[in-house]
């Protein structure tokens, strides 16, 4: 087991190191205005100096080898655009942990509405909740979040007599946002959980169980229902990071300064620090998240060993 | 056993995340920047020293929305208006506007300039202190700090974009830049940039604190306005040791800089809030009404603030132009409009390169199929040029902002200086003689029908395809600008006919768009503007400027200049002797200290730019439509510099500005101004 | 956004049909020697079932879906043709009114205005603040989407099979391409996304290119495992031992297994590349808003939803967008269940 996870943190690390050597380098594409903020009004010599200043006009690999060894000494690099001269660390410091706080909030959520609304689902096949729950899934997954995400924001700020924008100090401000946030995986794993509870309900085991004289919700719960959660709970740390991420609009709805729409402003504003940081952190949760994911699948289904290889599921 | 393990290792997850939120937020709100509670007890603290600037904050507060955030607070560098409205209201300046634009004593109480028009003496006021973000008195401002300040900004390593307006006008500044510019260049790369290592001497550069209380400039030459160019960001003080402390730092974050202004910047989460208090112990702290700005970010705010307005929790928002026929309606109590200030003034420019030369973005213009050999014949030709701005119906193009007629009349410019801008001996600058031929150029189809048959004629003979591809470009997040150049698309291609030109729309990243499209020549012709940095109708020749410092000697252009006219130089055509003829004209003009004869000759040669359709003159920006609770009228006035931006003289007002309410204040304005 | 990466419906396909190709017989029951049955040999010597009728059988008794995919025949055929019917006014033109000459502003949805050249014209959806016909703009709009839609699901399917063949045959290949998969597979698609969009100048073909970027790895896997699975079966061994080549034992007797998963990826990643786009478009890296699409129409539209008469504008290209995204799913679903061999009675 200790060589499997350490096997699979080797190949993190090295994965992590390609994604961040191609993510540099295209950066390094672009125009080098992205390295002053004042560059339409800057001189050629200011340029120039500027360039020889952060090491512009070395060849690539030195540029690389450099970031590297900065990046091993917990340096990060400095913001030049999105904040002039402020240390990428201090400007990530405050945001991550509201980042986590709503993901981590919303994530809750929507499992613990998700999943008895799939089983609910399931357990009322082709009935009144059944198609209540569709009609629900289908609104979510058609409409643009964009779109809805407004009108739960005009409407409930209204009807809950709130102010429209985010106070972490006010509970009631969170309601919203972190009600939004979840809506897509709720309707996601309910999707998901009803699929897999109909079909498995079919299942011999099932009907074993069933000859057997076991309550149905012990079926439901003990056999079904944990048979389902399996696969998904593969997807969870992932699916916490594409939370994380896709609450850019979110977060420039309500004025909540977390992570979310934090890459593509730096990304327009082109600061290759922030850039080079941000996507370093969301590789590394998305790989680490990758990592748990197959873990927690091995100590959920026994069928699963540390011994065969993960990927061949 | 598994099943326990699988237990807890949901558990575990489930609450490794709840616990992040227990364990991090209070260290979130410990953040240095965050400190809600600090920034509620530092007014109590304040009363009991006495001399703390903060006092009580309630009486008047103004909070709105803002979707900008500033790169950095440092004044000293930033040229962006976004940045520079912090400046301008937490710093004074020597001498500032009053609310009809006269020059009044600031942080200088009387001045005077030498025999020869060379020196300029400022007496400075005593007892003026810098305070640090809490209120705290730190040390009291002297001529020095006036000196530090303009050493910081002549120093090339600290990158300032406003460095220009000392370097241009005062003596010996341009020498010393260079001097420290060049060796830096022999520096190590990474090794530390230290002006004062550089031998260069600051002690020759025309700005000197004779005592504490006494400051002097000496100018390059005779400027007149030169008191109107200190009102401007690159002139105002710094703390001297900080800076020395600070160096690049300065500015970053609002505890990394002191303050002498209006207001002090109490609060300053980027990309959350920022709070402005007023500072009670400013010197004219009696004409500072509003005592909080409390400004929260909302990458929204377009779409957010109409409704926060109607729900009372800001005071301020823009109204769309798609939305102002429904406001009039439905809430004609909330709208009323911006004023419109003539210190930006809008023209269209023609891109005299493809590209600006550059072979890479010559084959990205190939690739979209806009013809760039094409374009550079046919720009070159003046009946091409003229039949474009004889068909060029700016008030239609101008709906897509503005759609009241009276309002679109009363921006319209036929200079580039805009109207009420400057005057001599009492006639205005835009009606000066030398302007009554302009008119007849503008928009009127018949005679763009002339001229687009002479044209078509000799463009073919010179080789060119008809119909020339003309690439219109915008920047892509301004959805009125967009809509401003389908119209002129449309109207244009209608005029003329398609089988004479075509219009490409061509819509420039929303940042860096003035580098990328602008300066990279990604443009035919497009809407451009210039900001007044001073009262002088020079300021307005300096976006034609030739800028031979970043030419390249192979042709290829990475221009830098605002408005990269001059590269029609590069290439010999019927441009050339038009535009050497234009740029000697700036040059006497600019030799010209009497006042009348001076403008007589900018007149001349602005005039040359108009009559040869090379710049054809748009408005300045229409007056939007806001719900404010702000009578705009109240604050100060300028037509340069950052004097608008200030929040000094206003009054937040019980309820919304009308519609009527403006227009008799804007009367009102009208008649106090012509009266000075 | 990241809903239809890991489908459940995906997944139980894929699943099912794992279980049909793998069944794992014990060593007793391969060797074991069988006893003549005339009667076994005249049933299982012929049978009239046909996967493909079978599963067409089942996908027609879906009404709904059924219906959902005539209305989207009928819709794609509609936005092509839908410029060239008679009264149609370009979805680039600027209107103006009759009476001033400048443009119309907001007309709401079935006025009819005169319009400069004496018409009179009836603005089925009304029109934006410089009297451009939303519903032509509408037509557009849903034309470019499913464009950028099916030319990603496409792109998807080919490279996903090709890479997947590639790599679950060619065995010198397959710890490059696990090498590959597990690099691209954990960056998230959003930053590809995102990062692609804005390195490239924004256009539909730069948009085809970055959501293409990522979408193939999970089919290529999928065709991947399939192939290993049954390249080596005792069918395949024939083939090959009797000379057929390659190509035709790959298209013959492999990609068939695979068809069905195959479309219902495809069906379910047109209405996600859509959605993609408005996203894109969102955060301002989307097409021009010169070029009509439906991410530039809600984009347009989210900001004058607070101001109840010009709702419209966001309405109508919402319910489009939803009714493709609803009937592209709706279609999948009833195609997967409709596919699988368990459902064929």
């Amino acid at each position: 087991m200790i060589r499997y996870i350490s096997k699979r943190f080797l190949r993190a690390f090295i994965t992590l190191f390609i994604i961040l050597s191609v993510v540099f380098i295209l950066v390094r594409q672009m125009p080098v205005e992205g390295y002053f903020p004042n560059y339409d009004k800057m001189s050629k010599a200011q340029i120039e100096n500027g360039i020889r200043q952060l090491g512009l006009d070395q060849p690539m690999y030195v540029q690389l080898f450099r970031f590297f060894r900065d990046l091993l000494s917990g340096d990060l690099g400095i913001s030049r655009v999105y904040r002039n001269n402020v240390a990428v660390t201090e400007i990530l410091a405050p945001k991550i942990p509201l980042s986590l706080q709503l993901g981590s909030l919303a994530l809750l959520v929507s499992l613990l509405a998700g999943l008895p609304m799939g089983v609910l689902m399931a357990r009322h096949k082709g009935r009144f909740f059944d198609h209540l729950g569709t009609v629900f899934i289908v609104f979510i997954q058609a409409v643009p979040a964009a779109v809805y995400y407004l009108f739960i924001q005009l409407y409930g700020t209204e009807w809950m007599h709130i102010k429209m924008l985010f106070d972490a100090s006010d509970w009631k401000s969170w309601i919203l946002p972190v009600f939004s946030m979840s809506l897509g995986n709720i309707a996601y794993y309910a999707m998901w959980v009803r699929r897999y509870m109909v079909d498995e309900l079919n299942k011999d085991y099932v009907q074993l169980a069933r000859i057997k004289g076991l309550k149905s919700s012990k079926i439901m719960f003990r056999h079904v229902f944990r048979n389902a959660f399996v696969p998904m709970a593969q997807y969870l740390p992932t699916s916490f990071l594409n939370t994380v991420i896709g609450s850019i609009y979110i977060e420039s709805l309500y004025s909540i300064p977390g992570m979310g729409g934090l890459l593509v402003d730096v990304i327009k504003r082109q600061d290759n620090a922030m850039v080079q940081a941000i996507v370093l952190l969301f590789a590394t949760v998305g790989i680490i998240g990758l990592i748990l994911g197959d873990l927690m699948m091995v100590i959920l289904d026994p069928r699963i060993s540390f011994g065969t290889k993960a990927g061949n599921r | 056993m598994k099943k326990l393990i699988a237990l807890a290792l949901c558990l575990c997850m489930v609450f490794a995340m709840t616990a992040c939120q227990t364990t991090t937020s209070p260290s979130a709100s410990t953040e240095p920047g965050a400190q809600p509670t600090g920034g509620s007890e530092s007014p109590e603290a304040v009363e009991t020293t006495g001399a703390n600037a903060l006092g009580d904050s309630d009486a008047m507060v103004y909070s709105s929305l803002y979707a900008s955030e500033v790169s950095s607070l440092n004044y000293l560098i930033e040229g962006a208006t976004n940045e520079q409205t912090v400046g301008a209201n937490v710093i004074d300046t020597l001498v500032e506007y009053n609310s009809t634009a006269e020059l009044v004593p600031g942080l200088a109480e009387t001045w005077k300039c030498s025999e020869d028009g060379l020196t300029w003496t400022f007496h400075l006021r005593q007892g003026v202190m810098w305070y640090d973000y809490q209120g705290n008195p730190v040390a009291e401002l002297t001529a020095n700090d006036f000196v530090s300040a303009a050493k910081y900004v002549c120093d090339p390593a600290n990158e300032s974009a406003t460095d220009y307006m000392i370097l241009d006008l005062i003596a010996g500044a341009s020498d010393y830049y260079d001097q420290v510019s060049a060796y830096y260049e022999t520096l190590e790369e990474g090794a530390e940039m230290d002006d004062d290592a550089s031998g260069a001497d600051f002690g020759t550069v025309g700005i000197k604190a004779v005592d504490d209380y006494t400051l002097q400039y000496t100018t390059v030459d005779v400027y007149p306005f030169f008191p109107s160019c200190l009102t401007y960001v690159c002139y105002m003080p710094a703390y001297g040791p900080l800076l020395d402390e600070l160096g690049q730092d300065f500015g970053t974050s609002n505890d990394k800089m002191y303050y002498c202004g209006a207001y002090i910047l109490t609060e300053y989460e980027p990309q959350v809030k920022r709070t402005y208090e007023k500072n009670y112990q400013n010197w004219d702290a009696d004409n500072v009404y509003i005592t909080k700005l409390a400004q929260t970010y909302n990458a929204e705010s377009s779409t957010l603030a109409p409704a926060m307005v109607l729900r009372g929790e800001i005071d301020y928002a823009d109204i769309p132009t798609s939305m102002v026929d429904e406001w009039l309606q439905s809430y004609p109590e909330y709208l009323s409009k911006d004023r419109a200030v003539p210190d930006y003034s809008y023209f269209y420019c023609f891109n005299f390169r493809a590209g600006s030369g550059s072979p890479d973005r010559i084959s990205t213009w190939e690739a979209n199929g806009w013809e760039p050999a094409n374009w550079d014949l046919a720009v070159s030709n003046a009946n091409f040029r003229h039949a474009i701005m004889s068909a060029f119906d700016r008030d239609y193009s101008m709906y897509a902002l503005e759609p009241d007629a009276d309002a679109r009349a009363d921006v319209t410019q036929h200079t580039i200086t805009p109207s009420t801008f400057t005057s001599v001996d009492g006639v205005d600058y835009s009606a000066l003689p030398e302007f009554d031929n302009v008119d007849q150029y503008f928009y009127d189809e018949a005679k763009a029908a002339e001229y687009k048959a002479a044209a078509v004629e000799e463009l073919t003979a010179m080789g060119v395809t008809l119909p020339v591809k003309m690439v219109i470009s915008y920047r892509s997040d301004d959805s009125d600008w967009e809509q401003e150049s389908i119209l002129l698309k449309q109207q244009l291609e209608s005029v003329l006919g398609t089988d004479f030109i075509v219009c490409e729309l061509y819509g420039g990243p929303a940042d860096g768009f003035r580098v990328e499209v602008r300066h990279n020549g990604m443009y035919g012709f497009m809407r451009c503007n210039w900001g007044a940095d001073y009262e002088d109708p020079s300021t307005w020749a300096q976006p034609f400027a030739v800028d031979d410092s970043v030419r390249d000697s192979d042709g290829a252009v990475e221009c830098n200049s605002y408005n990269d006219m001059d590269i029609a130089l590069t290439v010999e055509s019927d441009l050339t002797p038009i535009l050497e003829a234009y740029y000697a004209k700036v040059d006497e003009a600019k030799a010209i200290s009497d006042t009348a004869q001076r403008y007589s000759a900018f007149a001349q040669a602005e005039a040359m730019l108009i009559e040869n359709a090379i710049v054809v003159p748009y408005f300045i920006f229409p007056s939007s439509y806001v719900a404010t609770k702000l009578n705009i009228f109240e604050g100060q006035y300028a037509p340069c510099g950052v004097s608008n931006l200030r929040y000094k003289g206003q009054k937040v007002h019980d309820s919304y500005i009308t519609m009527d309410e403006y227009e008799a204040a804007y009367d009102q304005w009208l008649v106090d101004m012509g009266t000075n | 956004m990241a809903i239809f990466k890991h489908h459940a419906k995906i997944e139980a396909l894929e699943k099912s049909l794992n279980e049909s190709l793998s069944t794992a017989l014990s060593e007793e029951e391969q060797f074991q020697f069988a006893e003549f049955d005339e009667a076994e040999v005249e049933r299982s010597g012929y049978s009239n079932y046909s996967y493909w009728r079978s599963t067409l059988k089942m996908f027609s008794k879906n009404r709904i879906a059924m219906f959902l995919l005539v209305l989207m025949g009928a819709l794609v055929v509609f936005t092509f043709i839908q410029p060239y019917l008679p009264g149609q006014i370009d979805y680039f033109q600027v209107n103006n009114d009759s009476t001033t000459g400048m443009p119309l502003r907001n007309v709401p949805p079935g006025d009819v205005v005169e319009l400069t050249d004496g018409t009179q014209f009836r603005f089925i959806l009304g029109s934006n603040n410089i009297g451009q016909d939303l519903w032509a703009n509408i037509w557009a709009g849903t034309r470019t989407s499913l464009f950028i839609g099916v030319a990603v699901a496409l792109v998807e399917a080919t490279l996903g099979i090709l890479v997947g063949v590639l790599w679950g045959y060619v065995r010198k290949l397959d710890f490059i391409f696990t090498e590959l998969y597990n690099i691209l597979d954990n960056i998230p698609t959003t930053i590809v996304l995102i990062l692609v969009a804005y390195i490239l100048q924004p256009s539909i073909g730069t948009l085809i290119f970055a959501m293409s970027l990522t979408g193939w790895i999970g089919m290529a896997r999928f065709i991947r495992n399939q192939i290993i699975i049954i390249r080596d079966r005792d069918y395949n061994l024939a083939s090959r031992c009797l000379g057929t080549p390659t190509y035709r034992v790959i298209f013959k007797n492999l990609l068939p297994y695979l068809i069905s998963v195959i479309m219902l990826r495809m069906a379910l990643s047109i209405p996600a590349n859509i959605g993609y786009e408005v996203f894109i478009t969102y955060i301002g890296l989307g097409l021009p808003a010169t070029t009509a699409s439906l991410g530039n129409l809600i984009n347009v539209g989210r900001s004058l939803m607070l101001s109840p008469a010009l709702r419209y504008q966001l309405i109508y290209p919402t319910i489009v967008l939803s009714i493709i995204t609803i009937s592209f799913y709706t279609i999948g679903n009833a195609f997967s269940d409709a596919a699988d061999p368990k459902n064929h009675r």
